[in-house]
């Protein structure tokens, strides 16, 4: 009898000395993350209409690979475009020049780690030529700032451009970037619960 | 570093005056369960959930009849996940996450307990540990790593406890104690990792 504590001693240890996992304690949809930033300078209810679009920008590794419309594409557009509506703007199709100018990319990165990533919430709206919103030879202008993100998989990022003032600015400015990052980010089901998210977070995003 | 060289300085004189009377005293090892409640700005700013996940050994050299000295080590497993929030952060972007909070601690405590008797039913002891306590600690926004620090940290332990030997002659018994987990930790709005902690456990003499 004697003998057998230490083994009592032991099991006790390896039984008790589990550390609960927290990553295998989150379900697909807590796991997401939605990070939005804006233009401090922005005035949102200075702009009536709004454009997205009509297909979203892939880029691997910060490379354009195509711009695609597969059906995921255009049902983020439309749940994009609704909301904004909801929100008092108006849409317009091609062939009008719109206040804001609304892109998506979907990206996808490869390395993992904690990297610097100087513009993860906006830039990637630059891989639209200006052309597409008829500024032809305009640059695109994202303030750079510094995040600190383990990158393990995708995320889709939407950025709004002010389209209105490009002239009198001479750029496209940034507006609004919404991001959206972790499991489930490419599922259907959750383009209406993803898209919700960031606008509920961005309250100052109505024309009224 | 200073500080830490004199721990270390202390433990090994503990053995080398623990071995020194290895033929007039026997090793005891105290194997128990723990638990521990965070306290203080570990508490308030980390996990407030009481872990029940946790070990704690203490192997002492009896010197004198009542008094042991040697070393305590063992594990505390503290994890919450906190639900979905919008946080603020210093760049200005909005971030919506469920954040979770993982800390691992192990003791390396030098360490001295006293016994006020060494007869009867119930022996009450006091015992007093110094020494460091590996600190991992991790956070994590939705799946991704946001913080990932291992730290050795100061730590001190006063523990008041009683022992019940299984019979008159048993040197064998119950042992169940309370402690303060004293840990300094200075990082951000974390103060201190300090707990208070419960354990029930077996205590036996490390011979044949």
């Amino acid at each position: 009898m004697k003998k057998s504590w230490p083994g009592i001693a032991l099991a006790l240890l390896i039984f008790t000395g589990c550390a609960k996992d927290p990553l295998n304690n989150l379900s697909s949809d807590e796991a997401r993350l939605y990070i939005t930033n804006h233009n401090d300078s922005a005035s949102f209810s200075s702009y009536t209409s709004f454009r997205v679009a009509d297909s979203v920008a892939v880029i691997h590794n910060n490379q354009l690979q195509e711009k695609a419309r597969t059906d995921f594409d255009a049902q983020l557009i439309e749940a994009i475009a609704a909301r904004m509506q909801q929100n008092g703007y108006t849409r317009v199709q091609a062939g009008t020049t719109p206040d804001i100018g609304i892109t998506i990319s979907r990206v996808y990165n490869d390395y993992t780690g904690v990297i610097s990533y100087p513009d993860y919430w906006g830039g990637y709206g630059g891989y639209w030529d200006p052309f597409y919103w008829g500024y032809p030879g305009y640059g695109y202008y994202f303030p750079g700032i510094i995040g600190t993100y383990t990158v393990t998989d995708g995320a889709i990022s939407i950025d709004m451009f002010d389209i209105k003032n490009a002239k009198a600015n001479d750029k496209l400015d940034f507006l609004w970037n919404g991001l959206i990052r972790g499991s489930g980010t490419f599922t259907s089901a959750n383009i209406n619960k993803n898209v919700q998210a960031l606008f509920d977070q961005s309250t100052y995003l109505k024309r009224n | 570093m200073r500080s830490y060289k004199s721990y270390i300085l202390l433990i090994t004189v503990m053995f080398i005056a623990a071995g020194s009377f290895a033929q007039q005293g026997e090793f005891r090892l105290t194997a128990s369960y723990a638990a521990a409640i965070p306290v203080g700005s570990f508490k308030d700013n980390v996990v407030s959930k009481t872990s029940f996940r946790g070990v704690d050994v203490n192997l002492l050299y009896g010197v004198t009849s009542k008094l042991s000295v040697g070393l305590t080590t063992g594990y505390q497993d503290f994890y919450e996940k906190y639900p979905r929030q919008v946080y603020k952060l210093s760049d200005g972007s909005d971030i919506s996450a469920v954040v979770s909070n993982s800390v691992q601690q192990i003791p390396f405590l030098a360490t001295a307990r006293y016994d006020f008797t060494t007869s009867g039913l119930i022996r009450p002891y006091v015992l007093g540990g110094v020494g460091g306590q590996l600190v991992l600690n991790r956070q994590f926004l939705g799946e991704y790593t946001n913080d990932n620090t291992n730290r050795f940290a100061f730590a001190a332990r006063p523990e008041a406890g009683i022992y019940i030997p299984f019979g008159k002659d048993s040197h064998t018994g119950i042992n169940l104690g309370a402690y303060y987990n004293y840990i300094p930790y200075n990082k951000g709005s974390i103060d201190n990792m300090n707990s208070i902690g419960i354990k029930l456990g077996i205590g036996f003499p490390m011979r044949d």
